[in-house]
């Protein structure tokens, strides 16, 4: 008899191939992050209520470590590797894993969850291909026609920054999605200063960047109700999938 | 902040759309609006202003300057747009600063003869559309001014402050150890170095905890004749961590916190003084006014920059247009711009900060969506997800089932501090405990889940002391539990994994699961040899009804020409326990059916 996988490897695998085939490195991040990769690169000053926008667990006796807040943090891994082999933009990366953030839990909210964040730089980036990959992502991922709206938001590392809302038309959208606007995602145009915190020249380089709930994902994906259940290790939840 | 329509309304001449259509222009091209509620005659906005955006919009003036740009519909009023000079000299107060790190400007004015009072009804009426509670005419004032402008202001009342030949002195300093308030809270306040506060120098008492909160040695009641009205700027950091060590958030702390304009500082003191003069009388003595010199910024952008970054093609007219809108001061040479900062919009530094203003007010639906086009190089593969993947597809082949556990342990080498729900601080070295722990969870739910054994696995990551490595756990009831780094699993040379998983049908949802308890039942039948245990189940199926949650065969065979099958039925409701007569009902239902068609039930 077969086992079954966690909806969140369905999900990471599924994301992982469409990716791919966009030219998308997957990378490679640690948990244990120190505060410059997983804030000081990204824009993020010391003492700005910014930081306040993600409660941080910090390690005990380890100045400056914390657990990643976000796997944004990942990227200028991928691109130090990528400079060590000399190689040069255009870069496209793509992180998936988990995250944490010291809050209570209820049915909407994890300590630990689990985060996609994706950035394209080259010298012609434009939002206007961040909106074509992401639509391309989420039809793919969705298995339906999926549009992608933009509204203004902030992120410290992404000029302008964005929140983005998908809505699944056809057919085969998961019925409780179809034609309907959904907040999913954040995103933006990398901030000059975090082009140059990666090491490039931001006067020739753009990128972009996305990142998002992969348990929300899920939770959208298959109509899960309770966000605690995709932690649970309960098989009555697992085996389902 | 909480936004009401008509406060809003006070800003333009011309009639503003309805309070859904304000929040959709401010959704699509502001901030996000996370509700709006009808009250009375008014509709108030709760607007989430983001981070950058603190040091201007934490106010009714900066929503309208916004919808000003979105809607294209000119303001009426702008406090903000013409200088006042804070004249003349008052020749009684005097302001000390002793550090201008923390407190870069300090503007104060005294006003005599005020009578405190109720405030005017339009007065009361704004404060409590939003929220706010009514106090006096004077603090009323303050407040009023604060939630316009979002320069935080305070009133003391200089009768209550110790003078030296008729002369009034404030000092801006840290706290001294161990020194004490009493804050117009009730509540009294230890403060430390850390803290600054607002000290009536004479007496060398604190009157007022900087940036966060009033004193009650100099409150304003109704005996009050004469004030000193404050209108500061102090550092964010500073603000910011003394409100959070005091645990004291303000109104006041929150715009400080987001960092303010020191050029705010005049605007706000000079719309304090003329409203509390008409509301509360008195008559202006002076102005104190310690302030910095504005610094000055300019940005360049071209037009085609903008629509490199957006992908768009906003023509120069239409760009230009939108930095009208802002009332921004240009000049423009061909598709250049070259833009002068209001003092206020501490956000735009960079010509990216224009381009985003550009963009939004321009819409982002104005952004096409475009191909990224192919990339000039192969994707790399990953080692690591490649060798998780390949060990996942073996495992699951044997049967095992994937959990992700909590990285969070009782004990461990390191630890995270802070924890929001205080247990489990550790951050765990061994996959055992919670593959441990899953399993003994799962166990009882074998016959409800239709499994011979219960086989889990996790990928996942531990720590030692200085380590982190990601490990494979298995445990099952034949095998003891086990872990291995996953380098050192028997796995195949990395590929780029293209396995589509099969169970990723978009048509499959998740089922809820009942939390009660399930009542397990075997029925045994011997039938004709031609029977198939499909025309069993549907009569076992139509009398057990939806409480019927798996039904499982574990036995058969034959004897004499006949056959026997047995199974496993599992009942479970979704909203309440089954009591053993409610099933046995069940099953008395089934046996009866089953024996009707002359089968026999053991």
């Amino acid at each position: 008899m077969q086992g079954h996988l966690h909806p969140i490897t369905h999900l990471i695998r599924e994301a992982n191939a469409i990716f791919y085939k966009m030219g998308f490195t997957l990378e490679n991040g640690p948990l244990i992050e120190s505060e410059h990769y997983n804030f000081d690169v990204l824009n993020v000053p010391k003492d700005h209520p910014a930081r306040d926008m993600q409660d941080t667990f910090f390690i005990q006796g380890e100045k400056g470590m914390v657990l990643r807040t976000h796997t944004t943090s990942a990227h200028l891994h991928y691109l130090e590797e990528q400079k060590k082999k000399g190689i040069p933009p255009p870069y496209r990366g793509v992180a998936m894993g988990k995250v944490f953030r010291n809050e209570a839990t209820d049915m909407t909210h994890e300590a630990e969850f689990f985060q996609i964040d994706g950035f394209a730089i080259g010298e012609d980036i434009s939002l206007a291909q961040l909106r074509g990959t992401l639509e391309h992502f989420f039809s793919e991922l969705m298995q339906g026609k999926t549009e992608i709206r933009f509204r203004p938001s902030f992120f410290p590392f992404v000029e302008p920054g964005l929140e983005v809302d998908m809505r699944v038309t056809g057919a085969l959208a998961p019925e409780k999605l179809r034609d309907r606007w959904i907040e999913i995602m954040g995103a933006g145009m990398l901030h000059p200063n975090v082009i140059k915190n990666y090491g490039l020249d931001p006067e020739k380089y753009r990128g972009f960047a996305f990142g998002g709930g992969l348990d929300r994902l899920a939770m959208l994906r298959w109509g899960i109700d309770d966000i605690r259940l995709i932690h649970s290790a309960d098989l009555r939840f697992i085996n389902q999938f | 902040m909480k936004i009401s329509r008509n406060w809003l309304q006070s800003f333009f001449d011309a009639e503003l759309p309805s309070a859904e259509k304000l929040a959709e222009a401010l959704t699509f091209h502001a901030f996000e609006i996370e509700g709006v509620e009808q009250t009375g005659n008014d509709a108030v906005l709760e607007v989430k202003i983001t981070p950058n955006r603190g040091h201007d919009c934490l106010s009714h003036r900066g929503i309208a300057k916004e919808l000003s740009a979105i809607l294209n519909v000119p303001l009426a009023r702008d406090s903000l747009s013409a200088h006042q000079p804070l004249t003349p000299d008052s020749n009684t107060l005097s302001v000390t600063i002793e550090n201008r790190e923390l407190c870069p400007a300090y503007a104060a004015a005294v006003i005599k003869g005020v009578s405190v009072g109720s405030s005017p009804d339009w007065l009361k009426e704004r404060l409590e559309s939003i929220g706010q509670r009514s106090i006096n005419n004077v603090v009323d004032a303050t407040n009023y001014v604060m939630f316009e402008l979002g320069q935080p202001l305070h009133a003391f009342d200089m009768g209550k402050m110790a003078n030296k030949d008729g002369m009034y002195e404030i000092v801006v300093r840290n706290a001294k150890k161990g020194e004490k308030l009493i804050a117009l809270d009730g509540k009294s306040y230890e403060l430390s170095p850390e803290h600054l506060c607002i000290v009536d120098a004479v007496a060398d008492a604190p009157i007022g905890i900087a940036g966060i909160k009033g004193g009650k040695p100099a409150e304003i009641n109704q005996d009050t004749h004469d004030i000193i009205i404050e209108s500061a700027n102090f550092n964010a950091v500073a603000i910011r961590k003394s409100a959070g060590s005091l645990k004291l958030r303000t109104d006041a702390s929150v715009r400080f916190e987001h960092e303010l304009a020191p050029g705010l500082t005049a605007y706000g003191l000079f719309a304090a003084v003329e409203l509390i003069t008409k509301v509360a009388g008195g008559t202006l003595e002076g102005f104190f006014d310690i302030y910095a010199e504005p610094e000055e910024h300019m940005i360049t952008l071209f037009a085609s920059d903008t629509n490199k970054v957006l992908g768009t093609n906003l023509t120069v007219p239409e760009i230009e247009d939108i930095l009208k809108r802002f009332g921004f001061s240009y000049q423009r040479e061909g598709e250049r711009f070259t833009m002068k900062v209001p003092f206020e919009r501490l956000d735009l530094r960079i010509k990216e900060d224009l381009i985003e203003e550009i963009g939004r007010i321009a819409g982002f639906d104005k952004v096409p969506a475009t191909e990224l086009g192919v990339f000039s190089k192969k994707p790399e593969i990953n080692d690591s997800f490649s060798r998780s993947e390949n060990i996942r597809q073996e495992l699951v082949s044997k049967g095992y089932s994937e959990v992700i556990t909590s990285v969070f342990s009782k004990k461990g080498e390191q630890a995270v501090q802070n924890k929001v729900d205080s247990v489990k601080s550790f951050l765990r070295t061994t996959l055992l405990e919670g593959l441990t722990e899953s399993y003994e969870k799962n166990l009882h739910n074998k016959e409800l889940l239709g499994i011979e054994e219960v086989k889990l696995f996790e990928i996942g990551v531990v720590w030692g002391k200085d380590s982190e490595e990601t490990l494979i756990g298995t445990i099952s009831e034949k095998e003891k539990a086990a872990e291995m780094p996953l380098e050192k699993w028997d796995s195949p040379e990395p590929t780029h994994f293209d396995i589509l998983s099969k169970d990723f049908d978009i048509s499959k949802y998740y089922k809820p699961f009942s939390v009660y308890p399930f009542a397990l039942r075997d029925i045994a039948l011997f039938v004709p040899e031609e029977t198939t245990s499909e025309e069993i189940l549907v009569i076992i199926k139509k009398e057990a009804g939806e409480l019927l949650v798996r039904s499982t065969l574990f036995d058969e065979f034959k004897k004499e020409g006949k056959i026997s099958y047995a199974y496993h039925l599992v009942f479970q409701s979704m909203g309440k326990t089954l009591s053993d007569e409610e099933v046995n009902k069940i099953m008395e239902k089934i046996s009866v059916s089953l024996g009707a068609k002359g089968w026999q039930v053991r």
